[in-house]
């Protein structure tokens, strides 16, 4: 076997193993679909009953208590942090159910052969174009009545040709082993239930995108993707955006929150291919223990036709201008320590300011488990027995080495 | 770091007219060839917390008894483990410090030593400093019975009668031996628990840093300070005079700016109201306005009087007290809300850590707070009452030995070394005992001239912040926290004198960032020309300046860490400062805007 992680994608090491012993070279997806179907189940006992009878729709403020394997990682953090009390926009989730009902129930056998088709050496054009393929056929799936009718009530539900974000809501993203940040496809500023569905349809489609396939293949997670869910949520017209963290991320210290921002959408922040504003926050005192103000020449804002998103120039007296105010770090300082007692381990999440600004406009968009320091448990910092070895500690810092 | 060469000590030129400069200090106090090697190769920086302008010869004393104590109780008494004393040369009249390491083979066997001694103090604390104070109030009571007066024509009848058995003449050389003595063994009880009170301080400064090195250092302090200790008894009295005028009903004649206190006294004992209000301030003003006004370290140096000696200081301070207390605020310190807000952090702090640290935190904490009280306290006992009063006699013995005709003035005996001050006491008891003149008027004359004209020379003179190589880290504990110097400021130094002059450094040791305009203050008795809401740069701060912390937005100064009063100070009132800057008052100018930054600890000059 040369590289067990990547050629065998699966979400059940033991599994892996078995069947790795099985192959030489090869492909175990196939037979991995076989087992994510929840009518052919053959999952060993501690993998979570499917939703048989689970519903198509989930409002992100009535979640009843779902979990990831109906809502995705996203709707269901999403789920919480409303559940919490927190300012999170209003919206649902298409959930994983109306997922297997519409595409692996719908569409098994053509979606099996295509992903098989799909080779194994990876960035390769051939990969491309067969993950390519895969995709055109997810985006291609007719919904059937339920899924659709369930969609387009909850999108009326919501106001009168509201904009919103769709976005992709994989089971298995945004846990505490695999961050996937990124890798699956969001849609902004998305208007009317014909183009709700359709960026649906893509986001489900986004699962099989080289760049997914190949992190799942690494994280030796299922190639077919065994579950997506889908959130619809009002958008946020953002005066600003931002990604904060309940730690501070250069060196794990669990006393600051750490906060970037920009201009406008956050997508180029999480993208990427910004630089931000960036904070870090004393959680006891309250005090912004390091600020950098940086030149922030672009922003993501609304497309003028008001569907799809823009990326325009800032105005030269806005470059260089703090993207917070001191109440809005305030306020996120605030929620984000809500936040880790809420979720109980140090969370990675994503806000957005409402055009007005101030405390009350910081909306959360997002909250998953820190995927780096939360492997390692809070260290002891303290030396030595007794306070006596404590104090020889710190006035000789190397003895404990002599 | 070695990038940044300061020049050797050997280097450094006399500044014109300052020949000889070396003859008004003592020889063990400088720089020589004979220890040339030795003094070439080490890291000297100058130690402008404590000695920020030339020294008087006769003020060496000061330093004299610092570099003897502090070495003692290092490197003989409790075997600091890593340190033994800090070293001292003075050049060009300014004084230049290094800390001397322990050899690393003799670390093991000095932590051995080190934790059964200091243990001991720890385990006593309490009552060891309930006997300090006894045993430093009883020095300061015989310091102060010390008196200097003109020796009489023919000593009193009494002398005869009651047998005394020596004469005025004796007693006057034989008084200052003891109060030069009784400074010195005071100076010892200085350091008898400061040092192992800064160990256990730095104790739990570090354990906070392992556990979050990220937590400020204010937020360390914060913890630990916040105590109602007596080194804030004089600003307390300020606002209780404050109260007091009004509750008399005196409060319009207190306030009317157009008298100075002398003739605000005379007007106030019109009325008995006044009169009572007037007694207590000369109550109130023994000890607890014997608080020195150096821009250094309080105490540092005979020309700067105390709030006693200059009562229009404090005077300033209860009118802005007055004037707020009857504009409906309350001018109370908010002890209790400090006090919340220290245990609030503690707490938070403390759940943030790995439950297996709280019992190491808990104690860490105790102990800090312990040893807190006295770190804060021993600077009103020493560096004010002492100092203050070491210096008021010293003036009272200059003011004999002139009025004896001795010298042409009383500044003049300033000028001798104190080891020439002996001698020259010695000739002019001679001279009165003989019945014939002494030398020393026509043998001191020149000499003293000549060397007030070398000090007015070497004022002119701008010391670099070091000289010799620079060490690849400055990690001394006790260096780092007492003077304020690291690593990066060491950096920032080698930086600042090629930088563009737009921004300084210095160590955030109070967070916030303000903008606004500088006040430059070289002197506390400057203090009434302060606008609110502007931002004071300094020397450094004492308690004497305790009143300006309520008009300004930051404080920048000079030197510091962040255990200077400065900083501690400026955390009780919330405003933001940067200390240790090194030269902020030297390249400031009062009016010119700033910009403070207390968490990073960089001053931007924004115009």
């Amino acid at each position: 076997m040369h590289c067990l992680a990547a050629t065998l994608w699966t979400n059940n090491v033991d599994r892996a193993h078995r069947v790795a012993q099985s192959l030489d070279v090869g492909f175990a997806w196939g037979e991995h679909l076989e087992a994510a179907r929840p009518d052919q189940d053959d999952r060993s006992n501690d993998q979570p009953e499917p939703h048989v009878t689970a519903p198509y729709i989930v409002r992100i403020d009535n979640a009843g208590g779902a979990d990831a394997d109906l809502l995705g990682g996203k709707g269901a953090s999403l789920a919480r942090l409303t559940d919490a009390g927190l300012r999170v926009p209003p919206g649902f989730v298409v959930s994983t159910q109306a997922y297997r009902h519409a595409v692996l129930d719908g569409i098994r056998d053509q979606l099996d052969a295509a992903v098989a088709a799909v080779p194994a050496h990876a960035s390769s054009d051939e990969m491309d174009a067969a993950c390519a393929r895969v995709r055109a056929l997810v985006a291609a799936v007719e919904l059937d009545e339920a899924v659709a009718e369930s969609i387009h009530e909850a999108y009326l539900a919501l106001g009168d040709d509201v904009a919103v974000a769709v976005r992709s809501s994989s089971a298995v993203e945004d846990s505490v082993e695999h961050s996937f940040a990124g890798e699956h496809d969001t849609y902004l500023w998305v208007r009317g239930v014909d183009e709700v569905i359709a960026r649906v349809l893509d986001c489900w489609a986004s699962m099989f995108t080289t760049r997914a396939m190949e992190y799942r293949r690494k994280a030796g997670l299922s190639g077919g993707g065994d579950a997506m869910a889908v959130v619809v949520q009002e958008m946020v017209e953002a005066r600003a955006a931002g990604v904060f963290m309940t730690l501070d991320p250069e060196n794990g210290d669990r006393s600051k929150i750490a906060v970037e921002a920009i201009w406008g959408l956050g997508e180029p922040l999480v993208s990427g291919t910004a630089t931000p504003d960036s904070f870090k926050i004393d959680k006891v005192t309250g005090e912004v223990v390091h600020r950098s103000v940086v030149d922030k020449p672009i922003e993501m804002v609304r497309a003028e036709h008001g569907t799809g998103t823009a990326t325009v120039e800032v105005a030269a007296d806005r470059r260089e201008t703090q993207s917070l105010t001191e109440d809005e770090l305030a306020e996120l300082l605030r929620l984000a320590r809500i936040v880790e007692k809420h979720f109980g381990c140090p969370q990675d999440g994503e806000f957005a300011i409402k055009q007005g600004g101030g405390a009350d406009s910081v909306y959360l968009v997002q909250s998953r488990p820190e995927t780096v320091w939360s492997h390692r448990s809070v260290e002891k910092a303290s030396t030595g027995a007794t306070l006596m070895d404590s104090i020889l500690s710190h006035l000789v810092p190397d003895r404990d080495a002599k | 770091m070695s990038d940044n060469k300061f020049p050797s000590p050997f280097e450094i030129e006399t500044p014109p007219g300052a020949e000889g400069w070396q003859k008004m200090y003592n020889w063990y106090h400088l720089f020589g060839e004979e220890r040339r090697e030795l003094d070439e190769n080490r890291f000297w920086f100058a130690d402008r917390l404590h000695h920020p302008d030339v020294m008087h010869p006769y003020d060496e004393i000061q330093c004299e008894c610092w570099w003897q104590a502090l070495g003692a109780f290092n490197t003989r008494i409790f075997a600091m483990p890593p340190a033994h004393g800090v070293d001292q040369r003075i050049l060009n009249g300014r004084l230049f410090i290094t800390a001397v390491a322990a050899p690393a083979e003799d670390i093991p066997a000095r932590a051995e030593e080190f934790a059964g001694r200091a243990s001991h103090y720890y385990e006593n604390w309490e009552s060891i400093y309930i006997g300090w104070k006894a045993k430093v109030t009883a020095k300061l009571h015989e310091i102060r019975a010390i008196e200097f007066a003109p020796l009489p024509n023919l000593e009193p009848v009494e002398t005869v009668e009651q047998h005394v058995g020596h004469s005025a003449g004796f007693r006057m050389v034989r008084d200052f031996e003891r109060l030069v003595t009784t400074m010195y063994e005071t100076y010892q009880y200085h350091f008898e628990m400061l040092n192992i009170g800064y160990a256990a301080y730095l104790n739990f400064f570090q354990l906070c840093k392992s556990a979050f090195p990220g937590i400020g250092d204010q937020s360390i302090a914060q913890m630990v300070g916040g105590l109602q200790v007596d080194l804030y008894r004089p600003d307390d009295e300020l606002r209780r005079l404050a109260k007091e005028a009004e509750r008399l009903g005196i409060a319009e004649t207190v306030l009317d700016g157009s008298m100075n206190v002398e003739q605000l006294f005379e007007r106030l004992s019109d009325d008995p109201n006044g009169k009572a209000w007037v007694a207590d301030w000369n109550a109130t003003s023994d000890p607890w306005f014997v608080i020195n006004t150096d821009p250094g370290h309080p105490g540092g140096y005979h020309t700067y009087d105390t709030w006693a000696d200059i009562p229009d200081i404090p005077m300033v301070s209860v009118r802005e007290y007055l004037r707020r207390f009857r504009g409906g605020q309350n001018i109370d310190r908010d002890t209790a809300g400090v006090l919340r807000e220290r245990d609030r952090i503690t707490a938070e702090y403390r759940d943030l850590m790995s439950t297996e640290d709280h019992a190491a935190f808990d104690q860490a904490v105790a102990l800090a707070r312990l040893v807190f009280r006295y770190i804060e306290e021993h600077v009103l006992y020493i560096e004010h009452w002492m100092w203050a009063t070491f210096w008021r006699k010293s003036k009272q013995l200059a003011r004999t030995m002139a009025a004896m005709g001795y010298f042409d003035e009383a500044e003049d005996m300033f000028f001798l070394r104190r080891g020439e001050v002996t001698e020259a006491i010695y000739d002019l008891v001679v001279g009165w005992s003989v019945g014939t003149a002494p030398r020393g008027p026509g043998y001191w004359r020149p000499i003293i001239e000549e060397r007030k004209g070398i000090f007015e020379a070497l004022k002119a003179w701008e010391p670099p912040p070091a000289l010799g190589p620079p060490p690849e880290e400055v990690n001394e504990p006790l260096t780092v926290m007492l003077w304020g110097i690291n690593s990066d400021l060491v950096r920032e130094w080698g930086q600042n004198d090629e930088g563009d002059g737009k921004t300084l450094r210095g160590v955030g040791a109070s967070t916030g960032v303000v903008e606004g305009r500088a006040r430059v203050l070289k002197h506390v008795s400057e203090m009434s020309s302060v606008q609110s809401g502007e931002i004071l740069v300094c020397p450094a701060t004492s308690p004497a300046w305790a009143p300006i912390f309520t008009r300004i937005a930051a404080t920048v100064s000079d030197v510091g860490g962040i255990m200077s009063h400065t900083a501690i100070v400026c955390r009780e009132y919330g405003i933001p400062a940067v200390v240790g800057t090194g030269n902020a008052v030297a390249t400031i100018t009062t009016g010119q805007r700033l910009r403070v930054d207390g968490n990073s600890g960089v001053v931007t000059l924004l115009d």
